[in-house]
């Protein structure tokens, strides 16, 4: 009985805090030394069709519950307010918790055939304990780390997973990085020579390695269905005039975290000199992109088609340089540069790819890849616009080469379509085509421009821009966000996906194929938030 | 035949004309409304001027004890208040409580550790100098360069850094209406201590500072570290971590004008004057005697109409030097900038900035302070999320910020800011450590 009450005082107590909460735009503190935030959020995504607002359907109805909390558990020396800790100054235990559940789940009945796979996610996002004992600090546990100049785009900020599976890669970043259980310790060195505010970093992932996650299955939304029918699967292939039946075995090839050898580590030194940052980063890790490695493949004594395939993720090296520099005389910018080299990209090659460019015969193959990105930020006014804030204008130059190029790589847009023999249609029979040749030179342009309206700058409008010039593929985001009261913010924005000509679907998931039938990607988004 | 210039404007003024264009006439009302409104108010820059220029050397005085009300206006507070304020410090039941003008020491190694060789430059730039003073302990008014001096004094006050600052900041419309509240937190640390600098071999570094929002949770996290460099001609550095990045982004220091997250205040504006001195005409306006919230018992309750400015609050009068500050940029919004300056602190008491457009007022500020040394017997506020041990600022002899208010004339709109300031000394270790590139690579989440 009286457990029985103390659990019910605590629930008292907690509630009451939440309660108070709600009279004040703080954060809530419990005692002096635990502090909670958080916010409930509703969001809802309607996609259109090729025409703005045609077709509209509800596709997501995602109502998220995060909670962050912060233990201020060692302060000056002290832990606990008692103990001393000799010679750790402070440290602290954090973590932030996400409760997702899809309504869309429970009012389209065509998402029955899911099983509620993408409805739910119920996941101690990240927790970790920071400790600080000067110059050497620690972050131990789950968590993200972000290397890297560029915003939106793979080159250094490769050391967390991405999860693409329920809106792509549109999404904050720090909402789909997939956090990883790691170490990451810090010695700050300052000054050496003319070298300033330097320090090195090292990163250690001993058994947590995790995949890019993305959606395969239909009709989930943002499922990856490449550019033909999304709701078929290929489960033919055409061998002259002949159309066999496809049976696909796939066997997991992800790497054993379990062995040590199978580590993940990294290090960064990051400085400035003459005013510019720079830093020098080097990551040794597993791609996160799969690979598929084809074993064996061929007609049975029955005429089907087996093959078995071996989903891969090659150990990559990435040595990367990143350098920003805040221009105030000329061109009152900041510009950013990233360059990257990575070894081990996992790419696909053509079928029937002369022994050259197929030298394993598998159909697989691991190349070099470069990444050059700069970029501009500059804070710039616009009087027509706003006479009272400036602009916050980002745009980025991002280019990708394979540096160990051959014709016959393929990308990932497949295209299913109905198996035809001699001119005819077979019912319910499709073949999986794959001709998304994949450039050695690879370009993608952003542009971004914020900035707020108001007396109490309570109006934040957003506009980015994408576009890929090789395919010509372009995608914008217009986007208004309201802060309503202190607790509450509405968002209203729009997805668009357009391209200037031709069909090439270039690499970056851009171009209006997003908006055609089946696809159909273009989005209006409403969004309520309550935080506290 | 060519048209008379003027013309349009006879048009819109005659009769006939005006029965004609109706419309016209009802447009150009509505556009001239508000300026003939501020205009009515007494906020253009000439008024203030006219102001500054009549004192009135009688009247220029307050009975220690005394509680001016409204009906002390015309007899005392006009002389007082600059006019361009007057608008919103003067309300119904207003109410100031006076006390006698003191001295304020400065700390006693003050001026004591300067190194000599320094001099202003010919766009009046201060070279050389690296704290520990005063640079000019003697101001002459008949002096060319008297407004930067006692601006270049101002930079380099007592007790301008060196502190733990958490603030609440409550941003209100026009009636009260509250829009917004923030929380956030600011440390500051003097490197340059005049002979030495606090962190041997950064002695290039002025000061450093690093600011954190803690509320509301769409800002929380968000963190701020800038440098400022003894070389004034050298631009300050910034980086800005935002949570929802997991990064630090370098910021561009030289955008001073545009106003900051709502708040009706730009960069350049801070504590009076916070941008560089070579960007702007400084002429020396002389003294003038303003009433001051130079040593609040504690942070100010707020009053008026729209609950804008400090109310019950302790005032007191204070000789300060006016300066007359014109930015050179042809798209500065503000065609003239006037600062009152405390003369013996060198503290920032008010600011006025006009409207490039029509040199009606834009943006004003005036400041809350304690001195050090009355924190023992009457220590300011806690913050609302964090306690603090107050004696810590006892026996620095220095002013400590407590607050502001930050009125933008035109939307209007107002910004008043609470500031739970402590004093707080570094150890080297402890500064190179914590005002570092390191520190801005992770944050509250």
């Amino acid at each position: 009985m009286f457990m029985y009450r103390n659990r019910l005082a605590n629930l008292i107590i907690f509630m009451s805090t939440i309660l108070a909460s709600s009279f004040s735009w703080s954060i809530v503190n419990i005692g002096e030394d635990v502090e909670l935030e958080g916010y409930v959020k509703a969001y809802n995504i309607m996609k259109n069709g090729a025409s703005l607002f045609h077709d509209g359907e509800l596709t997501h109805q995602r109502n998220t519950a995060q909670l962050e909390g912060k233990y201020y558990f060692l302060r000056e020396g002290q832990a606990f307010n008692r103990f001393s800790a000799g010679p750790i100054d402070e440290a602290t235990f954090t973590f932030l918790a996400r409760a997702v559940y899809d309504s869309a789940y429970d009012i389209r009945d065509s998402y029955g055939v899911l099983n509620d796979r993408g409805k739910e996610e119920y996941k101690i996002r990240e927790a970790f304990v920071d400790i600080l004992m000067a110059p050497l600090s620690l972050r131990l546990g789950r968590q993200q780390v972000v290397w890297g100049e560029t915003d939106n785009f793979r080159a250094l900020d490769v050391i967390n997973p991405l999860d693409r599976t329920w809106h792509g890669t549109r999404e904050s970043w720090e909402d789909i990085r997939i956090p990883l259980w790691m170490a990451r310790g810090i010695w700050d060195i300052g000054k050496i020579g003319s070298f300033d505010e330097t320090f090195l970093e090292i990163i250690l992932i001993p058994d947590d390695f995790q995949a890019n996650k993305v959606a395969t299955q239909y009709p989930r939304p943002w499922a990856f269905r490449g550019i033909g029918l999304q709701d078929e699967a290929a489960n033919s292939v055409l061998i002259g005039n002949t159309l066999h039946d496809l049976n696909v075995t796939v066997i997991d090839g992800a790497p054993d975290e379990r062995k040590f050898s199978n580590m993940q580590g990294g290090f960064r030194f990051k400085g400035i000199w003459n005013d510019i940052d720079f830093s020098i980063n080097y990551f040794y890790g597993f791609s996160q992109t799969t690979g598929v490695k084809v074993r064996s493949a061929g007609l049975d004594n029955l005429g089907a088609f087996n093959t078995v395939v071996e989903t891969v993720n090659p150990r990559i090296n990435v040595f990367g340089v990143t350098a920003s520099f805040s221009e105030d005389r000329y061109t009152q910018s900041v510009f950013r540069l990233e360059s990257t080299i990575t070894s081990g990209v996992p790419v696909s090659i053509a079928p029937g790819a002369p022994h050259r460019a197929n030298p394993n015969g598998n159909s697989f193959d691991t190349a070099r890849q470069s990444v050059v990105m700069f970029g501009i930020d500059r804070p710039t006014w616009i009087p027509a616009l706003n006479s009272l804030r400036t602009f916050f204008i980002s745009t980025q130059f991002f280019w990708r080469r394979y540096l160990d190029y051959n014709d016959y790589y393929r990308g990932s847009f497949y295209d299913v379509r109905p198996a035809v023999v001699n001119g005819s249609t077979v019912p319910n029979r499709f073949v999986s085509v794959n001709n998304d040749k994949v450039d050695q030179d690879e370009f993608v342009i952003t542009f971004s421009a914020s900035t707020t309206y108001g007396a109490a700058g309570l109006w934040k409008p957003l506009f980015v821009f994408a576009y890929d010039p090789r395919s010509t593929g372009a995608y914008n985001k217009i986007k208004m966000e309201y802060l309503y009261s202190k607790h509450l913010v509405f968002a209203a924005e729009q997805h668009l996906y357009w391209r200037v000509s031709g069909s090439d679907q270039g690499p970056w998931g851009l171009g209006s194929y997003l908006g055609e039938s089946g696809i159909r990607r273009n989005e209006t988004v409403f969004t309520a938030t309550y935080q506290f | 035949m060519k048209k008379h210039p003027h013309s349009q404007l006879k048009c819109l003024v005659s009769r006939q004309c005006l029965i004609k264009t109706p419309f016209t006439w009802l447009v150009a009302t509505l556009l001239c409304m508000p300026v003939l409104s501020q205009a009515g108010d007494g906020q253009s820059y000439q008024a203030l001027r006219d102001w500054i220029d009549n004192s009135r050397p009688g009247i220029e005085s307050a009975s220690p004890g005394q509680h001016l009300k409204l009906k002390d206006r015309e007899s005392t507070l006009e002389a007082l208040i600059p006019q361009s304020a007057w608008k919103y410090y003067f309300f119904d039941d207003m109410d100031m409580s006076i006390t006698a003008s003191k001295d304020y020491p400065a700390p006693d190694d003050w001026g004591k550790n300067i190194a000599a060789d320094y001099h202003l430059d010919e766009d009046g730039t201060l070279v050389g100098f690296t704290g520990g003073g005063f640079p000019f302990a003697e101001i002459n008014a008949d002096d060319p360069h008297a407004g930067e001096k006692v601006v270049w004094n101002m930079l380099w006050r007592p007790g301008a850094n060196d502190y733990d600052m958490p603030m609440v900041t409550w941003l209100r419309g026009e009636s009260g209406k509250l829009d917004r509240v923030m929380e956030y937190t600011s440390t500051n640390v003097t490197y340059a201590r005049g002979d030495h600098s606090l962190v041997p071999g950064y002695e290039e570094v002025k000061s450093k500072q690093v600011m954190e929002f803690r509320s509301p949770r769409d800002m929380a996290g968000a963190k701020d570290m800038s440098i400022r460099y003894v070389d004034h001609h050298r631009e300050n550095s910034g980086w800005l971590y935002m949570p929802a990045q997991r990064k630090p982004r370098r910021t561009l220091a030289s955008e001073r004008t545009g106003e900051l997250m709502g708040m009706d205040m730009i960069r350049e504006d801070s504590m009076g004057f916070g941008g560089k001195i070579y960007e702007n005409n400084w002429t020396y306006l002389g003294k003038r005697k303003v009433l001051a919230t130079i040593n609040v018992s504690t942070n100010p309750e707020f009053g008026g109409p729209s609950q804008w400015v400090p109310h019950k609050a302790r005032w007191e009068v204070r000789d300060s030097h006016v300066i007359l500050v014109e930015p050179k940029a042809d798209d500065h919004p503000y065609s003239y900038r006037v600062i009152f300056i405390d003369a013996e602190t060198y503290w920032t008491h008010w600011m006025f900035a006009f409207d490039k457009k029509d040199d009606q007022l834009l943006r004003m500020n005036q400041h809350f302070l304690k001195y050090s040394e009355d924190f023992a017997k009457e220590p300011p506020e806690q913050a609302p999320y964090i306690k603090q041990d107050f004696t810590k600022s006892v026996g620095h002899q220095v002013f400590l910020h407590l607050g502001q208010v930050d009125i933008n004339a035109k939307k209007p709109h107002a910004t008043m800011t609470h500031c739970f300031t402590n004093k707080r000394e570094f150890t080297a270790a402890r500064a190179k450590q914590f005002y570092s590139l390191r520190n801005m690579i992770s944050g509250r989440r």
